[in-house]
């Protein structure tokens, strides 16, 4: 399943070189015979866009490579028009929020927003930097020295060194990192304020829940592959909606698989191991029907498990879907 | 400046600059305990010993290697180097003020020992003055070709180090010892070439290998070729997953 994100609604027509923030064309990314990147295609305009996967998918390598980090081993990363590598002025446009934590720990959070200011050369630095200083909340301790942060108020002192130059597009790994919910619901808001200016971010981010709250569109990436791309809304139901399997203990398994197997929301039953094994391709209706079947059937039931409910497993199906 | 300034402190703060400063100390000792009981020709056992050997064959090196390699290195390795690398400045505007903070910081070190153990141990010989002013000269641009070769180093390998120690102790103090064809690649012969040529003694007090015109020349030619280097590498620096 791919909904390219060419086609939504910002975006009807085919796409005239340039029309969007970020291009990626054909890309792949290999190391020896290690692919890290597979023949992605998409194209991002402003917006909020979600890069979900999980750990080792290769979301950092296609970060790193909108960011002019890494060369494509082949096709091609346009940012703004130009082409992403060997690119230093796109940095006039383009903000980066790595995903490592290191910052230089014997400089104030103050001193290394404003050296982000005055490398970007900005006319008032220091205005520029009370101000991202301001945006992400962290006037209180702007004073100490970054060595002494914990981890979220580095990563919030690292997405102000980030936007101090207002960019165009901002790239961000992983950002909730080290966060706590306050700091992450702040840092949320700030990022949709962006995007409601017209500007493009992208993050990315192994936990669906983050992705949810935050991303109007989403890119998922499993082993190196696009495996969906698109509105958010469609790719949750496909994941909500995809074969599940549940294992049922009950007072009379046998008795309960047979009512079970009669319901239009269970396609597969197997009974075994004291316990009766569902597969069912509506979420939803099988958690509403369980109850109600075993209750018509007299059967008492001591147990529902879902089984492999893991990211990976969700990702997979979206694979090979 | 603000790129000169944030490698002057990230050097200057870090352990190894304390332990570097201990070892400024060395030649002044050696130079206390030659001056209690040496029976050499003052100026001879300064150019020769002290500052040939211990502060050009050992001192400037190792304080070079420590500066040029972390100068840019160490924020390669802790990732903090994507700060840098995100800016909207040409990549030569990142790597020559780090160049210039770690030859500060070498030249510094090294000068400040050369001056101070030399004069103590040439004290009221003829030639010392002279000797102190050639090796003065020398270890400054020592200092330039050593950092620019090591922070060329260091934007090649993450083994930075590990291969100037090799350079320093097997190239140039083993293996161009063996085979004098070797020392027109020998930094440590330039700097004694400059050395040799600014302080213009006899021969009884000090004669390098190389003549000071090869000297300059091979020194300008390393200098410059490491830092288009290292700019060239940086330009198509990678940054990958882990850094």
């Amino acid at each position: 399943m791919t909904v390219d994100v060419r086609r939504e609604p910002q975006a009807e027509s085919p796409a005239a070189p340039g029309q969007y923030a970020i291009e990626v064309t054909n890309v792949s990314k290999w190391y020896g015979n290690v692919v890290a990147v597979n023949d992605i295609t998409f194209a991002l305009g402003p917006g909020v866009t979600g890069l979900l996967g999980p750990n080792g998918a290769g979301k950092s390598t296609l970060l790193h490579m909108m960011s002019g980090f890494l060369k494509p081993s082949s096709g091609s990363v346009r940012v703004l028009g130009a082409s992403a590598w060997q690119h230093p002025d796109m940095y006039r446009s383009v903000g980066l929020v790595p995903e490592r934590e290191a910052v230089y720990r014997f400089l104030s959070g103050w001193e290394f927003v404003l050296l982000s200011a005055k490398l970007q050369g900005l006319k008032d630095p220091e205005a520029a930097a009370r101000r991202a200083i301001h945006e992400v909340d962290m006037e209180s301790a702007q004073h100490r020295a970054t060595g002494g942060y914990s981890k979220g108020m580095k990563q919030r002192v690292k997405v102000a060194a980030a936007i101090v130059h207002e960019p165009q597009v901002l790239v961000l790994d992983e950002p909730f990192n080290g966060a706590d919910p306050r700091q992450r619901l702040h840092l949320m808001d700030m990022l949709r304020e962006m995007a409601a200016n017209g500007r493009t971010i992208v993050f990315s981010s192994h936990i669906l829940e983050e992705v949810e709250r935050l991303a109007e569109r989403v890119l998922v990436v499993v082993a190196g592959r696009l495996a969906a791309s698109g509105d958010f809304r469609e790719i949750r139901r496909l994941m909500t909606d995809r074969p599940h399997t549940f294992t049922v203990r009950s007072s009379d398994n046998r008795r309960l698989a047979s009512a079970l197997v009669a319901d239009p929301s269970v396609f597969g039953v197997e009974l075994g191991d004291g316990r009766v094994t569902v597969r069912t391709s509506e979420f939803l209706a099988f958690a509403q029907a369980v109850a109600r079947v075993a209750r018509t059937a007299d059967v008492s039931l001591f147990e529902l498990l879902p089984t492999d409910e893991s990211l990976e497993s969700v990702f997979s199906y979206l694979v090979q879907r | 400046m603000p790129i000169f300034w944030l490698t002057f402190r990230q050097l200057i703060g870090a352990k190894r600059t304390m332990l570097l400063a201990s070892a400024a100390l060395l030649p002044v000792l050696l130079a206390l305990v030659f001056r209690s009981g040496g029976d050499q020709e003052p100026a001879h056992w300064t150019a020769q010993t002290l500052l040939a050997q211990f502060v050009v064959g050992t001192m400037l090196p190792l304080a070079a290697l420590v500066f040029g390699t972390a100068a840019l290195g160490s924020e390669i390795d802790d990732g903090t180097a994507v700060y840098l690398l995100s800016k909207p400045i040409p990549r030569a505007a990142i790597l020559l003020p780090k160049l210039a903070a770690a030859v500060l910081l070498t030249a510094g070190f090294v000068l400040v020992a050369t001056i101070v153990s030399g004069a103590i141990a040439a004290w009221g010989s003829t030639d010392g003055a002279a000797v102190l002013v050639g090796f003065s000269v020398a270890v400054v641009t020592g200092a330039v070709v050593y950092c620019a070769l090591f922070m060329l180093l260091s934007v090649m390998t993450t083994r930075a180090f590990i291969a100037g120690l090799i350079y320093v102790f097997i190239w140039e103090g083993v293996v161009t010892r063996l085979f004098t064809g070797t020392r027109i690649f020998s930094v440590r012969q330039y700097t004694l070439g400059v050395a040799d040529g600014v302080a213009s003694v006899g021969n009884d007090v000090f004669k390098s290998d190389l003549s000071a015109a090869s000297a300059v020349l091979m020194m300008v030619l390393v200098g410059v070729g490491a830092t288009l280097l290292a700019i060239r590498r940086l330009r198509r620096f990678e940054i990958g997953e882990t850094a």
